[in-house]
């Protein structure tokens, strides 16, 4: 047995080489650049923790902040809230079910590059879907999506949504037909109301589904840099410039590197507290 | 659910609400459809949502797209096949050995769940985090503006789903006939080969189409890696509206060419959708 025991290690062994050289290789690398002031690719100079500080104060970056943090909670309550209401609503046996979930899954294969500037033209003021639909309907007062803050924001959240809302959709509707009959039945005979029985029983049972899907779209809306990119290019201003945005523009468009990577780690380490909190709670998952 | 009776009110609530969600998710498809078979005067003079009624449809747009500006296109077309197709195979090779390994054997100095957790942690890393350092280990290679080297950097961003997703459906498959096989005198590799991987043939094909379509869609490694010959399709549409200012008829067309492909190619992965999409955390 000794000899298979070691045949084991050569099917993981592949993917795990893998992943060091292309991830973790990158990663370290990365760090190091961040304590230099690496610029236009030339090795700069040791700078200790200098563009950290500098991110902390750099208004610019703040914003991006800010502004993914919002991104990242519209998103997060809007694909997850209206995934369940979607997914309680299918529960039940619908006719032709299956074409609806096939119709459901396209949005998430959209290219979100290419989602972006569909979103442009829908949202465009002139001569977009939206205001054209709002303009038969009599509304006087038309949106400009391109030109306001807020309006900017609202309709990338928007386009984000009708992207990820599907996914929360699926998963939780898979969750939920995965729920054991037996306990329905008898709260029927308990509980007259569908609120009681969606709150105490529902809700608890699907908890685990609930939280697997919360934390992977932040972790999808934390990345957010394609739809912004071509929807608004981060405008008007910066007003739709996600920390992703923000750091491209640093690294590769002014060839900040060194500062870009520091800035990047904040965002790096944002996302290892979700990987943790997820990470902890799956690993029996895992076994 | 049992199967009770519903109520009239509450079937056409269900149904109003199945139809809104419907057209809700339709609707940025067929709003591209139409405007690519509109011309530029009615664009921009008389916006309207209902061919033959609002405008007259013109094919100009695609035989244009198909004629005259398809050498272009065409390229990056070929160049996204190339890459997401590359990709996607390696990541299924080792995917698929990965996926084996985690769900067949036992690991004890680093056991299968952290191992598992090696491979994911990459799903949760910020490709704007990496794509510096990568650049510089790909001119270092002289990788830059290939086909090789966005494979590569698009295997490793789908990697996760492959192992996630074939350790899972491996784990499923009772493990009885690949043990008689070790008892007859069969190796672990001739054993996966010969009874795992067929039995597994569904899930690899549908691992496979997930992966191609989430390469398909990369954007930002295909901007930073290619300039002119290796331009994905992705790449090609951000450069739209800077070339031709914003010319919906034609962006619509190659917003369609670009969208299509990944979204209908998904279709045939339904089944697995919904267990890759969670890493095998929720099944479908």
């Amino acid at each position: 047995m000794q000899a298979k025991s070691r045949a084991k290690f050569l099917f993981v062994l592949p993917g795990i080489l893998w992943v060091l050289a292309f991830t973790i290789y990158p990663l370290i690398r990365s760090l190091f650049l961040s304590f230099t002031n690496t610029r236009m690719g030339k090795t700069g100079e040791f700078v200790g923790l200098h563009n950290y500080i500098r991110a902390l104060g750099d208004y610019r970056f703040l914003n991006s902040v800010w502004v993914t943090v919002f991104f990242v909670v519209c998103s997060v309550v809007f694909t997850v809230g209206l995934g369940l209401g979607l997914a309680l609503i299918f529960n039940r046996p619908i006719r032709g079910q299956r074409v609806f979930r096939s119709l459901f899954t396209m949005p998430m294969f959209t290219a979100p590059i290419a989602l972006g500037y569909l979103g442009l033209t829908i949202f465009h003021e002139d001569v977009g879907a939206v205001n054209t639909i709002l303009r038969a309907l009599g509304v006087a007062n038309l949106p400009a999506w391109g030109s306001d803050v807020w309006t900017a924001r609202m309709a990338i959240v928007i386009v984000d949504v009708w992207q990820w809302t599907p996914f929360c959709f699926l998963v939780l509707l898979a969750g939920l037909s995965a729920l054991p009959e037996e306990i329905y039945e008898a709260a029927v005979l308990d509980t007259s109301s569908g609120w009681d029985t969606f709150r105490f029983i529902t809700l608890p049972l699907l908890t685990p589904v609930l939280f697997t899907v919360t934390m992977l779209r932040m972790v999808e809306a934390f990345k957010m840099l394609d739809i912004p990119f071509s929807m608004t290019n981060g405008g008007p201003g910066a007003s739709t410039q996600t920390m992703s945005f923000y750091i491209y523009l640093t690294g590769l468009r002014n060839f900040n590197q060194g500062y870009a990577s520091a800035m990047a780690y904040f965002l790096l380490i944002a996302m290892m507290i979700i990987a943790m909190i997820f990470f902890r709670r799956m690993r029996q998952n895992f076994e | 659910m049992a199967q009770r009776r519903q109520p009239l009110v509450s079937r056409i609530l269900l149904w109003a609400v199945i139809l809104i969600a419907t057209a809700w998710c339709i609707f940025p498809f067929y709003w591209a459809i139409i405007t690519s078979f509109k011309n530029r005067s009615d664009i921009v003079t008389k916006p309207s949502l209902i061919p033959w009624l609002h405008f007259q449809p013109t094919l100009f747009n695609w035989l244009s797209e198909f004629g005259n500006r398809w050498p272009e296109i065409s390229k990056a077309l070929t160049n996204s096949l190339i890459i997401a197709i590359g990709a996607s195979l390696v990541a299924i090779g080792l995917g698929t050995l990965a996926g084996y390994g985690l769900a067949r054997f036992r690991f004890y100095k680093w056991n299968n769940s952290s191992m598992t957790m090696w491979f994911l942690s990459q799903r949760f890393l910020p490709p704007i985090v990496t794509v510096i350092p990568f650049f510089m280990v790909m001119k270092t290679l002289g990788l830059i503006d290939t086909q090789l080297g966005l494979i590569l950097a698009n295997a490793t961003f789908v990697m996760p789903f492959a192992v996630l997703v074939l350790r899972d459906v491996f784990k499923e498959m009772p493990i009885e006939m690949e043990e008689s096989a070790w008892v007859d005198g069969a190796s672990h590799f001739q054993s996966f080969w010969h009874i795992a991987l067929p039995l597994a043939a569904p899930a690899v094909a549908a691992a496979l189409v997930i992966c191609f379509a989430f390469s398909w869609n990369e954007f930002l490694f295909g901007l930073i890696l290619s300039y002119q010959r290796a331009i994905p399709v992705t790449v090609v549409i951000a450069g739209v509206s800077h070339t031709q200012g914003i010319q919906f008829q034609f962006v619509a067309t190659r917003l369609l060419l670009a969208i299509l492909p990944p979204t209908l190619l998904a279709l045939t992965a339904q089944r697995y959708i919904v267990r890759g999409l969670t890493f095998g955390a929720v099944k479908g």
